[in-house]
């Protein structure tokens, strides 16, 4: 029989096709797509707020959210003072000083010069420095924190003192949610070995003139294996970065030698 | 016309307990005063323990055993009373405090006549809101009543609370409920009015004038004409104190700062409601502890300890101060203890008050972050919280300086960066010559203005140094020992990859520096700025060598 013609057949192609109940509805959302703070394994969290962009495309790739999270503390793990901290920070200071806010470090390890900061574009007018070394007790940690929970401060840096009791960091973290803004703590690189209350870990090595290296230790998403190198604004010149690149095998640059003629000696000839 | 009568029941136990320690609440202990062994007053506490008026010492001290008694003292309550007027400065020029002695003693009340003042306030009702508002800071339990006349406002305050008689015809209904014992005459008679039945007003006003005049005086028909509207009753209003000190005297010895810090919050409410009445902001303010010749461990300690507070701006906010004398109350140590406490307000400065912004960011947020440096300054000392500032010189280490950011200049105008304060140099920078500082100091008192325009055009600062210099400068230099005529850096040697850069400067000064300036690698990557003299033997041998001066951060 010519299923065509069937009555059945006929029937089928004037109504319109027959549809299930469930396929109505329209499809679920995924669950991650519900709300921010929701994340699934695999994909990299997003943030309740905006996040300050960086200034560095390969690093914001890596950030949840895009960029240095406002609220919460950031943990930088570095293995001395000078590997080219500030420069990875500068960008986000100097947009915070242009949009008006006051940014603020405390307890610097070493005396900060002047004239290097505003080469980097880091205004120093704007720029607060709160020293509590030559005072004993935890007067460092009560400064940062009452400036975080004031709100008013638009960035704070921290060097805090090696070994701190987690306890401190905890507080800290809860203080960082009145702060609207970047809270940078700047610890030593042993300090990886004990968890942190701080939702996002970076440790710092220097790699060379101008590189840095950045893993991500902990953040809100996968964990990153391999260490990002990020090109920092360059302080060599092109001729010296060459030079430094070279390696170490030969020497290429030395400094002049002295004789001192009236004793009669010869300096060492340098190697 | 219009009085507002404002009646203190409790000024006396409020005025004590005032001077107790933190925690001592008029209505928890039971609290009472005692003048010449007889109790005078008693809170609800000691009197629901049996304690009443008119018992002697010791029938107190049975009732009630943890009583704590204090002696009545009138200087305390007229120092405590002066508040409640100053605050009512603010709504009318025309206050009156009825002095103690007169006749008519119409004690703990202060009298204010707003009838010019309504229009202003937007009402009757909203200036009775707004002077309670002004008045709760002070803690003080007032009865509130209004008449056309100031004596019958202040007997309808004393008998009843919230009464308002609009003419004097309910005035004198309302007056005629009134006890004969709120009368100052009525008191000396009492005895005599009570035998005769007359114990309301409105008894002694159903008799014959003349037979009252000759019983009683006529003090008695004198206070009933002025308090009815019939008789003229002109009064001296007071006048505002131009300078601000008010003195406290503690119930309890005060051995340690935190516990002067309860008296010092009632003198400062008292400031505050002082600097409201004027519509002044506070600038600097003194608080001395006086302390007690008996008990100074030494005869040459000081009489007494000054606290001065110097705000970086104006201000009239009695948090910020009570936690600015907090901060600096837990880093003194008493040399004795003490048992008087003064404060005086140094410099105040007239100033509008500052306008509700409708998207209020810049000027609160300016003022919180004021609020945030001055508590910063207060507790870690103000030399802690530094400002830096480039220098004209070479020398690395001269180059900049970090000076206190003591002073706050005035909020600028919205629109600019947010004003940082304009420092005072406390550690004199050791190559800066005068000429410079003067300079310096202008150049930072003018705040930066910069348009909400301008403010996003990104522009590169023009380059300030030829070379690169470190953002990490070494307070002091660090000698680095050498292998081979090359400095090493925790064993590993340097490798210089930039230099030199000669720095010569300071030849005006015995620190000359003649320097040549190298950019070295360390090996674990990470640059530093290393020198060496520029002629290593002709200087001493402590200055031979290299020597490490920054990294670059």
């Amino acid at each position: 029989m010519d299923t065509l013609s069937s009555p059945a057949a006929r029937a089928a192609r004037l109504l319109p096709p027959f549809r299930s109940p469930s396929s109505r509805r329209p499809p679920r959302p995924a669950p991650e797509a519900l709300h921010p703070t929701l994340w699934l394994g695999h994909q990299l969290g997003r943030l309740r707020e905006q996040a300050l962009p960086s200034g560095y495309a390969a690093l914001d790739r890596e950030l949840p959210g895009g960029g240095w999270p406002r609220r919460a503390l950031s943990e930088l793990l570095l293995p001395h003072a000078g590997v080219g901290e500030l420069r990875l920070l500068t960008p986000v200071l100097v947009a915070l000083q242009r949009a008006g806010r006051l940014v603020m470090l405390f307890d610097p390890p070493a005396a900060l010069s002047a004239w290097a900061l505003r080469d980097l574009g880091i205004a120093v007018e704007h720029l607060l420095v709160v020293d509590t070394r030559s005072r004993s007790g935890l007067d460092g940690l009560w400064a940062f924190e009452q400036a975080l929970k004031s709100g008013q401060v638009g960035g704070a840096l921290a060097w805090l003192a090696p070994r701190l009791p987690h306890e401190r960091l905890r507080r800290l973290q809860l203080a960082a949610q009145h702060h609207d803004g970047p809270a940078f703590v700047l610890r030593e690189r042993a300090a990886s070995e004990r968890p942190t209350a701080a939702p996002l870990r970076l440790a710092f090595r220097p790699r060379g003139a101008d590189v840095l290296e950045v893993r991500v230790l902990k953040r809100r998403g996968p964990p990153l294996e391999r260490g990002l190198l990020i090109q920092l604004p360059a302080v060599l010149s092109a001729s010296a970065r060459a030079r430094a690149l070279a390696g170490r095998r030969e020497p290429a640059l030395q400094a002049a030698t002295f004789v001192d003629l009236r004793a009669g000696t010869e300096a060492p000839v340098p190697a | 016309m219009l009085w507002i009568a404002l009646h203190l029941p409790l000024l006396s136990l409020e005025a004590f307990a005032a001077t107790l320690a933190a925690g001592d609440v008029v209505g928890e202990r039971p609290l009472a005063l005692m003048d010449a062994q007889r109790i005078v007053a008693a809170n609800a506490a000691a009197g629901s323990l049996g304690v009443k008026p008119g018992l002697k010492r010791a029938t107190a001290l049975a009732l009630a055993p943890q009583l704590v008694l204090g002696r009545a003292d009138r200087e305390r309550d007229g120092r405590a009373l002066e508040p409640v007027a100053h605050a009512a400065l603010a709504f009318t020029p025309t206050v009156v405090v009825p002095p103690a002695e007169a006749a008519d003693a119409a004690p703990h009340t202060v009298l204010l006549e707003v009838a010019g003042s309504l229009r202003c306030f937007g009402g009757r009702t909203k200036l009775l809101e707004r002077l309670e508002a002004a008045l709760a800071p002070l803690g003080h339990r007032v009865q509130v009543a209004l008449a056309p006349t100031a004596h019958g406002a202040a007997l309808l305050a004393r008998a009843q609370a919230r009464t308002h008689c609009p003419d004097l015809a309910t005035l004198a209904v309302a007056l005629d409920a009134v006890p004969v014992w709120l009368l100052g005459p009525g008191r000396e008679h009492w005895d005599a009015l009570q035998g005769m039945g007359l114990r309301t007003i409105g008894d002694l006003r159903s008799l014959p004038r003349a037979g009252l005049a000759r019983r009683f005086g006529d003090a008695l028909l004198n206070e009933l004409d002025r308090a009815f509207g019939l008789e003229p009753d002109p009064r001296v209003p007071i006048a505002l104190p131009p300078a601000f000190e008010s003195r406290l005297e503690l119930f309890a010895r005060a051995d340690r700062a935190e516990q002067v810090l309860h008296g010092a919050g009632v003198l400062v409410d008292r400031l505050v409601v002082w600097l409201g009445a004027q519509h002044a902001f506070l600038r600097r303010c003194t608080l001395e502890m006086r302390h007690e010749v008996r008990w100074r461990a030494r005869s040459d300690a000081p009489r007494a300890t000054r606290l001065e507070l110097a705000l970086a701006a104006p201000t009239r906010d009695r948090a910020h101060l009570v936690a600015l004398l907090r901060e600096r109350l837990d880093r003194l140590a008493l040399p004795a203890p003490t048992l008087d406490l003064v404060l005086r307000a140094d410099d105040v400065v007239q100033r509008a008050a500052p306008n509700a912004e409708l998207f209020g960011a810049t000027r609160g947020a300016h003022e919180g972050l004021v609020q945030l440096i001055e508590r910063l300054q207060a507790r870690l000392g103000a030399e802690h919280v530094q400002r830096l500032e480039p220098l004209d010189d070479h020398r690395p280490e001269h180059a900049s300086c970090a000076l206190s950011a003591a002073e706050a200049d005035e909020a600028p105008a919205s629109g600019t960066l947010v004003g940082l304060p304009a420092r005072k140099a406390v550690r004199k920078a050791r190559a800066m010559p005068p000429r410079r500082s003067k300079k310096a100091a202008a150049a930072a008192a003018a705040p930066a203005a910069v348009d909400p325009q301008k403010r996003r055009a990104p522009e590169p600062p023009p380059r300030c140094t030829p070379t690169p210099r470190p953002v990490w400068i070494l307070p002091q230099p660090q000698r680095l020992s050498e292998r081979q005529d090359r400095p090493l850096l925790e064993g590993e040697p340097l490798h210089l990859v930039s230099g030199p850069e000669r720095i010569e400067a300071g030849w005006w000064e015995t620190a000359l520096a003649e320097r040549d300036y190298f950019i070295a690698q360390a090996a674990d990557g990470a640059l530093v700025w290393i020198y060496r003299a520029r002629l290593p033997l002709s200087v001493a041998a402590d200055q031979q060598g290299w020597f490490m001066q920054g990294r670059f951060g």
